[in-house]
């Protein structure tokens, strides 16, 4: 007959076996100026975040850095969405967090795909079709492709995934830290519609 | 006009989008110490600035762009901080992408009192590692790359300062 501290601590091996690996939190928000929607994800030390950003909005930005009218409609009706993403450890921690959005995926209509990162747009894009200081621009405004994040490292930038507007979809966000590699779902995310 | 508009709207949404920064200001220490790569680019007055010419005091070297919204929410903490140890540390801004007019325009609401550098064409920052602006790096007088700060920091914090200056 098992004492009840071990009694206590099988019954807590138990549920952590039934239940699986931690969820990662995930808390959808509305802004109440703007009513763009939000996903907030945290596990760990990391934390991302996903918004929406209007096809007008994202229309006017690159129009502003030197796209054509073309062009900038062709991105702003691609899903484009604010993202950020941080190291929440503490400055004296140890160990970077490694995001490489080429791991990430993306599920629409239940087909699994990757998202449609920065080098992509810029492959569509032969010599002159956009000026070399627009490129610069958009190189820049999007989230890097692969980064380490340092201990109260953040970095920003847009995420194209690719669908029309309104269109919904789930992320599986994934990310190394401590050289394990971790993953989780953001489900439900929806591009913003047209305003 | 309304372009203007809604260029403005675009850069507060991304700016209400932005990650508090914790009370400690963190700085990286990076790998080595690495000499930084070296450059000469031209100032916004046309004046030529070459890096290595800065070695003897520590540097605060910022790569941004007017339309980043951290760079702009951290820049008023960079120019406290300048004002705080410019005779002590000295200080670079290295625009990506941009032309004078641009940044002229931005420092009518973003005063910038240090050099204020232009790589228009992006081929500095493409030596330097930068992932993503702003990316600040520390370098220590004999100009190696000491610390990184990934994202915004409030610059002008007295621990972060007494880092700067020891180096």
């Amino acid at each position: 007959m098992l004492s009840p501290i071990h009694q206590i601590n099988a019954l807590f091996i138990f549920f952590a076996l039934i239940l699986g690996p931690a969820m990662a939190d995930v808390i959808r928000s509305v802004d109440e100026q703007t009513g763009l929607l939000s996903w907030r994800m945290q596990e760990g030390d990391f934390e991302l975040k996903v918004t929406q950003l209007l096809p007008d909005q994202t229309r006017a930005f690159f129009l502003a850095r030197g796209f054509s009218k073309e062009t900038a409609n062709t991105i702003a009706t691609g899903c484009i969405m604010q993202t950020i993403g941080s190291n929440s450890a503490d400055k004296d921690a140890h160990g970077a967090v490694d995001v490489d959005l080429k791991r990430w995926r993306m599920l629409h209509n239940g087909s699994e795909g990757p998202i449609k990162p920065k080098e992509q747009w810029d492959s569509e894009w032969p010599a002159g079709k956009v000026s070399d200081a627009a490129r610069l621009a958009f190189r820049w405004a999007t989230f890097p492709t692969q980064q380490d994040f340092a201990p109260g490292d953040y970095g920003w930038g847009m995420t194209s995934f690719g669908l029309l507007p309104g269109s919904y979809f789930d992320l599986k966000v994934v990310w190394s830290a401590g050289g394990v590699q971790k993953e989780a779902w953001i489900r439900g995310i929806q591009c913003a519609e047209e305003r | 006009m309304m372009l203007q508009v809604l260029v403005r709207s675009m850069l507060l949404l991304l700016l209400s989008c932005s990650v508090a920064v914790s009370g400690e200001q963190s700085l990286m220490p990076y790998q080595g110490p690495q000499p930084a790569p070296d450059f000469e680019l031209v100032d916004v007055d046309g004046g030529k600035h070459r890096l290595s010419d800065y070695r003897g005091k520590p540097l605060i070297i910022n790569f941004w762009a007017t339309w980043c919204p951290p760079c702009r929410e951290e820049m008023p903490s960079m120019n406290r901080a300048w004002r705080k140890v410019k005779d002590e540390v000295s200080m670079l801004a290295v625009n990506v992408g941009e032309d004078e007019d641009t940044i002229f325009i931005f420092s009518a609401d973003y005063p910038i009192d240090f050099p204020v550098l232009l790589d228009r064409s992006g081929a500095v920052i493409k030596q330097w590692p930068v992932k993503g602006l702003p990316t600040t790096f520390v370098l220590d007088r004999d100009g190696n790359i000491r610390y990184t700060a990934v994202g915004a920091r409030e610059w002008d914090d007295d621990a972060l300062l007494e880092i700067v200056k020891g180096l």
